[in-house]
């Protein structure tokens, strides 16, 4: 996937850009760009060659994290791919290396393009990831190019369900749940070609509008593992369905101040590990959640003495949940 | 590697074979000396000294160089500690013919399990590791080999040196 000799003129550009977008949205002046290794200075309408394919750039995306909402990712650009018309992703080559701290634990981790590049090959075919190629630019900078997808993200879908948690839980929950399994298998797909994912939280899943189907993104971190490596993933898969069972992260400090006699309940061993301030424990809030269900959240609780190690010891408790889900509400997803 | 390789050591079958699992911290050498002090008055004892060093993948590393270089680096301080805890054997009394020295580079998903791998092929009677004492929410980030080891060993003895 080396990058071929650039065969294309400017003249050509000008036309594929005049007709994807009309002959009067032609911008006046653009660079053409073979290599992205300073991506500061591509600018929107600049033209970058990847495999003699023209990518016409728009603009950044945005991720809010760390606090900063829509901060903007300057190595990850929207752009048309001018041959097909079709919007794609572009992420541009950023060693990014940070230390993070979950848990009370500190851990360094890295943003790794190879590896996303390496996953992209491997969920090629598989409907519950991302999917894109990966070109190596004039300077040998590995540039993926996702499909765009269209959708909103899982857990924004997840909590406009429903009127109040009672009605969410009986009458939308149970096809949240086949939906987080089918999620939690397509992890599994993964972990059996000894990969992980590397970032599971809840806003790396898209719900796909057109496939209908939830869709995993963002795969380029990476970290050194500790004595398994995928128990990283499993925690980020605990926080993800104690967020979906509680329609919502439910926090220490909103119990504290508008439901006190819950909060009076509560004991240290019932929050998450993860994030001291989240309850994990939610039967204590929504006593109609089953035993069942209820002890998976446990496992990502600060009470527990058993961690999940692997996608099937989830899965396995997984299914008895679903099918004490079915029984409580009537309901065949 | 292949069957061949372990034929010699897997014939130790009939003698009291250690598997003595070790990195470079504190607690794997609390654990040599708590084997040297514990076994070395018995003759009948082999003791295997393996160390694992996963191996990463080359996302790790901006240049295959790199990553082998980092490899040989890895090789170099286990070989010195390797030799540092036979000397701890060979001062306790246990001689040359009861200790083999493995060092296993290799990709592995779980260090625990490859640890259980190498006692399965070596056909060891007891696996003897260090316990690192993570914290709760250490294990539950990273996970923790002797959990692991203790959770998932057969057809072998388990001992964690505190």
């Amino acid at each position: 996937m080396t990058q071929p000799a650039e065969t294309l003129r400017e003249a050509d550009i000008r036309a594929l850009i005049a007709r994807h977008a009309g002959a009067d949205r032609v911008p006046t002046n653009f660079q053409i760009i073979t290599d992205t290794s300073d991506f500061f200075k591509i600018e929107y309408n600049d033209v970058v060659l990847l495999g003699n394919v023209p990518y016409w750039m728009k603009r950044c995306e945005k991720e809010g994290r760390f606090g900063l909402d829509d901060e903007p990712k300057f190595w990850v650009r929207r752009a048309i791919e001018l041959t097909t018309s079709a919007t794609r992703i572009l992420k541009l080559v950023f060693f990014e290396e940070f230390q993070t701290v979950i848990a009370g634990v500190k851990m360094t981790c890295f943003r790794s393009p190879k590896k996303e590049a390496r996953l992209l090959d491997l969920v090629a075919g598989h409907k519950n990831f991302m999917h894109g190629r990966w070109v190596l630019d004039a300077a040998g900078n590995n540039v993926r190019i996702l499909e765009f997808i269209r959708g909103p993200r899982f857990d924004d879908v997840v909590t406009s369900y429903g009127s109040n948690h009672h009605d969410y839980f009986y009458n939308f929950f149970p096809r949240v749940l086949d939906h987080f399994i089918e999620l939690v298998e397509s992890v599994k797909f993964l972990h059996d070609q000894g990969e992980k994912h590397g970032d599971i939280r809840r806003d790396h899943i898209i719900w796909d509008e057109e496939r209908q189907v939830n869709r995993w993104i963002d795969f380029d971190y990476n970290f050194q593992q500790g004595e398994s490596l995928f128990s990283f993933d499993m925690q980020g898969l605990g926080n993800i369905l104690i967020f979906l069972v509680g329609r919502g992260d439910v926090l220490v400090p909103d119990l504290y101040h508008n439901q006190r006699a819950l909060f009076d309940t509560l004991w240290g061993e019932d929050l998450s590990i993860a994030y001291k301030n989240r309850v994990a424990n939610l039967q204590k809030i929504y006593p109609y959640i089953p035993d069942s269900l209820n002890r998976i959240l446990l496992h990502f609780s600060q009470g527990t003495n058993f961690f999940y190690e692997n996608t099937d010891q989830m899965l396995e408790d997984l299914s008895v949940a679903r099918a004490d889900m079915i029984s409580l509400t009537g309901r065949q997803p | 590697m292949s069957e061949q390789d372990f034929g010699d050591l897997a014939r130790r079958d009939t003698e009291r074979h250690l598997l003595l699992a070790v990195d470079e911290s504190e607690n794997s050498k609390r654990a040599v000396m708590y084997v040297a002090d514990f076994f070395s008055g018995n003759p009948d004892v082999f003791v295997t000294l393996l160390s694992i060093i996963p191996e990463p993948t080359d996302d790790f590393f901006p240049t295959e160089e790199k990553r082998q270089q980092w490899l040989e680096e890895q090789k170099n301080h286990m070989d010195c500690a390797l030799a540092n805890y036979k000397g701890i054997l060979l001062s306790a009394g246990l001689n040359e013919k009861q200790i083999e020295v493995r060092l296993v580079i290799r990709h592995c998903t779980s260090i625990g399990e490859a640890i259980l791998e190498e006692q399965a092929k070596l056909r060891c009677c007891i696996v003897v590791v260090g316990r690192r004492g993570l914290t709760h929410n250490e294990e539950f980030l990273f996970g923790s080999t002797s959990n692991r080891i203790l959770h998932h060993a057969t057809h072998c003895a388990v001992m964690i040196v505190e």
